[in-house]
């Protein structure tokens, strides 16, 4: 039989689907850069229909390229080798356990739908990626996501405490648990971050938080990007972690204010957002303190929202960022690096030269308090030589950032977009071992192959006790 | 002692506590820790890695040939205040390096009476902080880990920054993983600050704990319940006074409890109070409430066996963490994907040098 025809004679006709129009729709992801071509597309509606995928794609040597909403930004649901793309999005399950302060959540459930039916309950999942009315849970597991909140909290690996997963050969396997610290090599902690290359995770056991009982949303515009920097640096110094702490650049505000009107700013040459949670006495002191912190930072102004309304308009700003882009151009290529906080200066202004280097709008909103930088460069991707341009500034912008010891990615993965990079954050022999857990998962490859690592990249093999010894060694 | 190397004699060191039939060793550099392994690959010949000696009772380890202290290799490498973090060598002692962050008002949210316990000991074993609660468990704190793999190889995974999707998470792997996978050398870790407001009050029942959203830790030790507040001068005056003013400033931390038998019990959150009322007679305890952690220690493993089928009926554990493997099984239950346990552990150490017998299924 045909791959098509074996997966109807499991899923039904329905949910398994070949024609151009699907195709093409799944054959990427939010990137504005790597289109796959995948033979089919399949919508499984549970853990055992996942795990008779899993077998037949064995069986006929295909790859599977797992899929939430497709809101990544790396190409890391993008079906570049083919095969079958499989949407997770009919695993829609949630099941809250409140004494516990956990849920059990299908890997299609959407981010803000958890929350949404844990905040009745008085509980809500930390990791809230810009994204998070879109994107889901198996998403947000697949690439260890973070979001504006995750500065208190942590990303998703920090939350997720058990996974339901699909194993090469079609097991399923609950790994983790409610009870802290299950004995045992943490399998669970490497498949969150895998980017769909270990296994197919079907369900996640999350840890849910008590919604806070006071919160104080600060805006603060400051006349250089060093004095807000710095009023980071010091808010920090001064004992708090704040819940937020976000930085948009003037030109990222301008184009907000444009659009929408939510009162930002506009002559600050950058604008800080801070977010302090916890009891009544605990905000109004935090803030009060970071107020302080700002002004001795030559801050031009400072706000505080103490109403629900106030603080969701100075959010609105915030989290509209990336809409306002398209006033500028049709396209955006949205960037994501971190560095160590104490070089979050100095590598804003190598990418504010490299943009102007080559001639770019270039905008920056990011994750100021975590140092993790997402500049973006606004333009029109049907130009294949400036596309090219974008393209080569984006590597220009990487190199800086890990010139001060940074990494290739905070939160958006790695993917396609930035595998072949990994050689400049890595050694040989890093690479090698990160292949060597890849083999192990998934001897055949058929789990989102040739993403996260570049070829060749297992080329070590020490080969135990039986290998003659490198020279030099004192042995 | 079996093996007397001449050629390494001079890394010889006396480690008190640490099995006396084996050969004492402390590497300086990387270099030495890698060429000790791939000697002792190439011989098949067992290595026990010694922090502190604090958790060396988990599991059942195999007599080693070797114990490698790395009590030489415990120097800071950096300590970035500004960006909170600090890179240092695995075997730097918990209190030495607590005291030194404490001078600027942050802290690595590591076990707080750690007994000279090192910091690559505690990653190792997966133990955490009383704070795990409201701060989390060690796993969190790890940025990045350098280790060497038992047939020598360098590995690093992580990196030197708070917040890093880059590869697969293998400094995550190492936490839990009783070394198994490579000698942990060195970390890089994300601090906290420690807040200016610090309490500890006594409260009669668990039930007024409830009226503070999110306390440092709610900690019961053999009848004690103290609920533990970190904060603003302001924020800590105004819990105390809600919580009945019962207090002393700072942070008071109990001694985890010690004897023959030493436990840790793994509950899902909302029954540690349950698995206090299930300790056997005479057990003492300090529990971890709203984390599910009750650590405890007895002079008999009587009763322990009820103990655990009832842990392990709601998914939990019962370890033992200091006792005799040949009276009383140490994990129990072995936990799932074994398989795939032993095979990425013969990727990393294919000889099965590195701390074999200390992981629980047999890996």
């Amino acid at each position: 039989m045909t791959l098509v025809a074996d997966l109807r004679a499991v899923l039904g006709d329905g949910d398994v689907m070949e024609e151009p129009v699907e195709l093409h729709l799944f054959s990427k992801d939010a990137s504005s850069l790597m289109r796959g071509s995948a033979t089919c597309v399949v919508f499984p509606s549970n853990a055992s229909e996942v795990a008779e995928v899993v077998r037949i794609a064995e069986r006929h040597q295909v790859p599977i390229v797992a899929r939430g909403a497709g809101t990544g930004l790396a190409a890391g649901a993008s079906p570049t080798e083919g095969g079958i793309v499989m949407v997770t999005t009919a695993l829609k399950e949630i099941d809250l356990d409140v004494a516990n302060r956990t849920a059990w959540v299908g890997a299609g459930v959407i981010n803000l739908d958890l929350t949404r039916a844990a905040m009745s309950h008085g509980l809500y999942f930390a990791p809230d990626p810009s994204s998070q009315s879109a994107c889901t849970i198996g998403g947000n597991v697949a690439n260890n996501s973070g979001g504006p909140h995750c500065l208190s909290e942590g990303s998703t690996t920090s939350h997720v405490l058990g996974v339901e997963v699909v194993l090469a050969g079609g097991e399923i396997i609950v790994l983790g648990g409610q009870a802290p610290d299950p004995p045992g090599l943490d399998l669970k902690g490497v498949i969150v971050g895998s980017e769909g290359t270990l296994g197919i995770v079907t369900r996640a056991l999350v840890r849910l938080l008590p919604v806070e009982p006071d919160v104080r949303t600060l805006l603060m515009g400051f006349p250089t990007v060093e004095d807000s920097a710095r009023a980071v640096s010091d808010v920090i110094a001064a004992g708090l972690v704040p819940a937020a702490l976000e930085l948009m650049d003037q030109r990222m505000c301008q184009a907000v204010e444009n659009w929408l009107q939510a009162g930002l700013p506009v002559d600050a040459a950058a604008v800080l957002l801070a977010e302090v949670v916890g009891e009544t006495e605990g905000v109004v002191s935090q803030a009060e303190l970071i107020a302080g912190i700002a002004r001795a930072n030559h801050a031009m102004s400072v706000e505080i929202a103490e109403t629900e309304a106030h603080r969701a308009l100075l959010w609105k700003g915030r989290k509209s960022a990336f809409g306002s882009v398209a006033q500028l151009a049709p396209d955006y290529y949205l960037h994501d690096a971190v560095v160590p906080r104490t070089r979050l200066v100095e590598t804003m202004k190598a990418v504010y030269e490299i943009g102007d280097r080559h001639g770019l709008t270039m905008l920056n909103v990011f994750h100021a308090g975590d140092g993790n930088l997402h500049p973006l460069i606004a333009f029109d991707a049907s130009d294949p030589e400036l596309s090219e341009i974008v393209r080569q500034a984006g590597d220009e912008i990487v190199a800086v950032c890990l010139a001060v010891g940074g990494a290739l990615s905070g939160e958006h993965g790695i993917g396609v977009e930035k595998r072949d990079l990994m050689p400049s954050n890595f050694s040989e022999l890093d690479l090698d071992a990160q292949a060597r857990l890849k083999e192990v998962f998934d001897p055949m490859g058929t789990f989102n192959p040739n993403k996260v690592l570049p070829q060749g990249s297992r080329c070590f093999d020490f080969g135990g006790a039986r290998r003659e010894l490198p020279e030099g060694v004192w042995v | 002692m079996t093996y007397h190397p001449a050629h390494i004699s001079w890394l010889e060191v006396e480690i008190p506590g640490a099995p006396d039939s084996a050969f004492h060793l402390a590497p300086k550099t990387v270099r030495d820790v890698e060429s000790i392994l791939r000697y002792c690959t190439e011989r098949d010949l067992v290595v026990q890695v010694w922090g502190g000696g604090t958790h060396s009772g988990y599991g059942d380890p195999a007599k080693p040939d070797f114990v490698m202290s790395m009590e030489r290799m415990g120097e800071v490498e950096t300590w970035e205040p500004d960006d909170l973090t600090i890179v240092v060598g695995a075997g730097a002692r918990i209190d030495q390096v607590e005291a030194m962050l404490s001078e600027r008002n942050q802290t690595l949210v590591f076990p707080e009476r750690s007994r000279g316990a090192s910091i690559g000991g505690v990653i190792a074993a997966g133990v955490s902080s009383l704070r795990r609660g409201r701060l989390y468990a060690t796993r969190e704190r790890v940025l990045e880990v350098t280790m060497i793999t038992g047939d020598g190889r360098v590995v690093r995974s992580g990196g030197r920054v708070v917040k890093n999707v880059t590869g697969y998470d293998l400094h995550r792997l190492a936490v839990g993983a009783f070394g198994s996978l490579g000698v942990i050398v060195s970390v890089c870790l994300k601090l906290l600050p420690t807040p200016p407001g610090a309490a500890t009050v006594d409260i009669d029942d668990i039930g007024q704990a409830g009226v503070i959203a999110r306390p440092l830790s709610v900690l019961e030790t053999d009848g004690r319940t103290r609920v533990y507040l970190q904060g603003t001068e302001a924020e800590v005056a105004a819990q105390v006074d809600r919580l009945g003013g019962r207090s002393v400033p700072g942070l008071d931390w109990p001694a985890d409890p010690e004897g023959s038998w030493e436990w840790s019990i793994r509950v899902p959150p909302a029954s540690t109070g349950d698995a206090i009322a299930r300790l056997p007679a005479g057990w003492r305890y300090l529990a971890l409430h709203g984390v599910g952690e009750v650590r405890a220690a007895s002079e008999s493993h009587e009763g322990a066996e009820d103990l655990r089928s009832w842990a392990e009926g709601l998914g939990g554990n019962l370890v033992v963490s200091q006792g005799d493997p040949a009276l009383f099984d140490p994990w129990g239950r072995p936990p799932p994907g074994l398989d795939l346990q032993r095979r990425m552990v013969a990727e990393f150490d294919p000889r099965r040098i590195l701390n074999p017998g200390r992981l629980p299924g047999g890996v």
